[in-house]
């Protein structure tokens, strides 16, 4: 049942398009999202379905005409598939303002693609700390405004506060996994963990917490298949666009014992308070969440985050796997290399991406090199 | 005959050479050296980006240092290269933005033309141009050591929103606490009133200066006003700074009404877009004027004349000017400036540097391009280089883009 489950999550991992095609014909009305800061409860609770986009691997034939070649490949293929007409379900997108990238993203998908909803988040950088929160308050405030005004009606907040439940115990469920995983290696392994957590990108929140709900009981019912993978690694960077970091990972001997992703931990950290009021909640919670590299806590959170991470899931090396032109990660990789290595005691390795011309054969020599030092073979 | 031919030309380059250059030179050297001379000694220094708020450093006679202007001086030296390979060596990737791979190599080595910046007392950081900023000062403050003040803008999409404005008010009180934090000093207020009195006085000069530019021939090129600008990039707000442009401006007028254009003949006028190419100018320069081509007018420059700054109100009006600067607005703005600086300057077309390094300046480029054409009929060429890595230049390709493109003109 567990391993069914899995390679189901893998599979609309690998092609998530059609299954977001699909909420459509059954009725629903996907709104795509980039960026782990998107307000979702606010989308949900307007009847709407957060699908995240996080880049494909193809060719481009439609961005490049307004997109550089420096740009990141997640924005790139992103706007591709937009312009080719391959993102016809959508009823709109919502745009986060992180990185310079996204922030121009923003306009230009906007005027270029015809859906119904365009809307913008606008973030500080300054993140918890007292004076960005007012800031972040009636943004958020603003926001929802924006979807109530697209929908022609007010959002109670009773229906957001209960969007916020849903989304809490996702979150709640997500810890769980990756909670199991680590104690666990044996029993949960990387790719599973990953690939449960990733399909939530791509169905309604509810959906996702009864699966997270039947594999977690299958998973603690399971008994453990054989050794856990003789090196375990921490994955911290962007998006994982694909599963394949893991099977390779796998293929090679190794296992991802936890993650510092935004599509993985730091997608889930912190559940939403009860304070004040809905957009007061949620306003507080992006605030104060595990930092993203565009935003700024203090000087130290990243590392002292990311060297307690290493420390407490015991991975024995850190894969940075990033995009190519992507300034927040790159800026950091020297600073934190030097933490882990100091702090930790962990070597490390940078994997720079684009998945337009995505080479698995040059990943796994690389990841197989990086492996075999570590296993001191 | 030969030598009067020569002698004709000589004086005719000596009449079109703009006097002012040398006071300008004279007020930067001055300004560094006295930077550098202020390291170790009981002067503040502090480094910050060029959008962010200078005037209350000067209130607090802080010395305002500026790595981006720094960083143009080591790319017109044709330094910046080795400075952004030391980064590299270091782990940062070379996409990252020259500038600041620039800056961390020239910290950690002393290196470029004046050796170096002076160490910093603290840090001022502005992301009103970019994010890059932001992790470029993390990784300063970090190397030296030194607080680090964000002045947090966030992006402008449309008119300025209520809580935009509030928020970038209270981070100016914010700042100005911070300031008295870290010099022991009070705030003076008749001191910063004077200040931004000054401020406003620079930049109202400055935008006149560049109006100037609408006559034809253009008395200078934009390449001029990107090197005339340091002194209101750096020193805005100084009674010295107001002076030397007012001289700049009496000599500009002065040239528009003798008729003394910056090239020998112009035949047409084009709009730059972008940081400028340092390491590239005279090249770009003599090929523009051998084409009889003048770049009139450009959106860097002209980022530096924020109108509606309010003495009454210098704070306030402070923090809404630093929030809508030209790199913090949406495309359909961005386009809007373009268009009225192409209607107010009559030009012929644009040139569009896509600049490898700097994502917010470039990225957008393609479809700003295209509204360009729509709304003014005019062509657009759009050159790829990189504002300080010349390793990224392809000069011949460069060049005959242009020619072909300022041909085809007409
Ligand atoms: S954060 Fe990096 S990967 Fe994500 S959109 Fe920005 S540049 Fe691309
Ligand atoms: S990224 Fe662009 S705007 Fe930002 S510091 Fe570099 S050159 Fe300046």
């Amino acid at each position: 049942m567990e391993e069914e489950l899995v390679n189901q999550c893998v599979r609309l991992w690998e092609e998530p398009l059609s299954h977001m095609a699909r909420i459509r014909e059954q009725g629903g009305r996907p709104v795509a999202y980039f960026c782990s800061y998107a307000p979702e409860e606010i989308l949900h609770a307007a009847g709407l379905t957060p699908v995240r986009l996080l880049g494909s691997m193809r060719t481009i034939t439609h961005a490049d005409a307004h997109l550089q070649a420096y740009c990141c490949s997640v924005a790139r293929t992103d706007l591709d598939m937009a312009l080719a007409g391959e993102l016809s379900f959508l009823e709109g997108a919502v745009f986060v303002q992180t990185c310079d990238t996204m922030m121009r993203l923003s306009d230009i998908w906007r005027r270029n693609t015809g859906f119904p909803f365009h809307g913008d988040l606008v973030l500080p950088v300054r993140m918890g700390e007292e004076i960005s929160l007012p800031f972040m308050v009636r943004e958020v405030g603003r926001f929802r405004r924006q979807v109530e005004e697209y929908l022609g009606s007010r959002l109670e907040d009773e229906a957001l506060w209960e969007s916020i439940r849903v989304y809490n115990r996702n979150r709640a469920l997500a810890e769980e996994v990756y909670r199991l995983r680590s104690e666990n290696p044996g029993l949960v392994d990387g790719l599973s963990a990953a690939a449960v957590l990733t399909a939530g990108f791509w169905m309604r929140k509810e959906e996702h917490n009864a699966l997270l709900e039947r594999f977690l009981e299958a998973a603690r019912e399971g008994v453990p298949e054989g050794e856990p993978a003789a090196v375990q690694l921490l994955v911290t960077g962007s998006v994982c666009t694909t599963p394949d970091l893991y099977r390779l990972l796998r293929e090679l001997g190794a296992d991802v014992v936890d993650d510092d992703l935004c599509s993985g931990h730091r997608y889930f950290d912190c559940p939403v308070e009860d304070e004040g009021s809905p957009e007061e909640a949620l306003a507080a919670r992006l605030w104060r969440r595990v930092n993203c590299p565009s935003k700024h806590q203090s000087l130290e959170d990243r590392a002292t985050r990311l060297v307690t991470q290493v420390k407490e899931s015991g991975a024995e090396g850190v894969i940075f796997y990033l995009q190519s032109f992507c300034e927040p990660h790159l800026f950091d990789v020297p600073y934190l290399k030097r933490k882990l290595q100091e702090e930790a005691g962990v070597p490390s390795l940078v994997l720079e991406t684009e998945l337009q011309s995505f080479s698995r054969g040059q990943l796994r020599t690389r990841l197989q090199a990086f492996i075999e030092t570590i296993a001191g073979v | 005959m030969n030598g009067n031919r020569e002698r004709q030309e000589g004086d005719d380059r000596e009449r079109r050479r703009i006097k002012s250059t040398a006071a300008m030179r004279d007020l930067m050297l001055k300004y560094y050296m006295e930077a550098k001379a202020a390291e170790g000694t009981e002067k503040k220094i502090a480094w910050i980006t060029s959008g962010g708020p200078v005037e209350p450093l000067i209130c607090f006679d802080v010395i305002p240092v500026y790595p981006e202007n720094h960083g143009a001086m080591c790319g017109a030296a044709h330094m910046n290269v080795e400075l952004c390979e030391v980064a590299e060596g270091m782990g940062f990737s070379r996409d990252l933005c020259s500038y600041a791979r620039g800056d961390i190599g020239s910290a950690v080595t002393k290196g470029g033309p004046i050796g170096g910046l002076p160490r910093p007392d603290f840090l001022v950081c502005c992301n009103n141009i970019c994010n890059t900023v932001l992790k470029w000062y993390e990784e300063l403050s970090r190397f030296f050591g030194v607080p680090l003040y964000i002045y947090d803008t966030p992006f402008v999409r449309g008119p300025l929103p209520d809580h935009t404005r509030d928020f970038a008010v209270r981070q100016m009180e914010e700042y100005i606490a911070f300031l008295e934090r870290m010099t022991g000093k009070e705030f003076d207020e008749h001191r910063f009133l004077d200040v931004a009195v000054k401020s406003f006085a620079a930049i109202s000069l400055w935008a006149q200066i560049l109006s100037c530019n609408t006559a034809r021939p253009a008395p200078m090129t934009c390449f001029d006003a990107f090197i005339l600008m340091a002194p209101i990039v750096t020193l805005r707000g100084t009674q010295e700074v107001v002076d030397f442009y007012e001289g700049l401006l009496r000599e500009m007028r002065q040239r528009v009404e003798e008729g003394i254009g910056i090239l020998p003949a112009e035949r047409r006028r084009l709009l730059w877009d972008n940081i400028p190419i340092w390491y590239e100018m005279r090249n770009l320069g003599r090929l523009f004027m051998e084409l009889e081509t003048c770049l009139v007018a450009d959106t860097y420059t002209n980022a530096w004349t924020f109108e509606g700054v309010d003495p009454e109100r210098p704070l306030q009006s402070m923090a809404e000017a630093y929030t809508e600067v030209y790199l913090n607005i949406n495309l359909e703005r961005m386009s809007d400036r373009q268009v009225s600086l192409a209607e107010k300057f009559q030009v012929d077309g644009m040139v569009m540097h896509s600049n490898r390094s700097c994502k917010p300046y470039s990225l957008g480029q393609y479809d700003l391009a295209r509204e360009f054409t729509r709304r003014t009929g005019l062509p657009v060429l759009i050159i790829e280089a990189d504002h300080t890595d010349s390793r990224w230049y392809h000069r011949t390709e460069v060049e005959g883009r242009i020619r072909d493109f300022v041909e085809n003109l007409l």
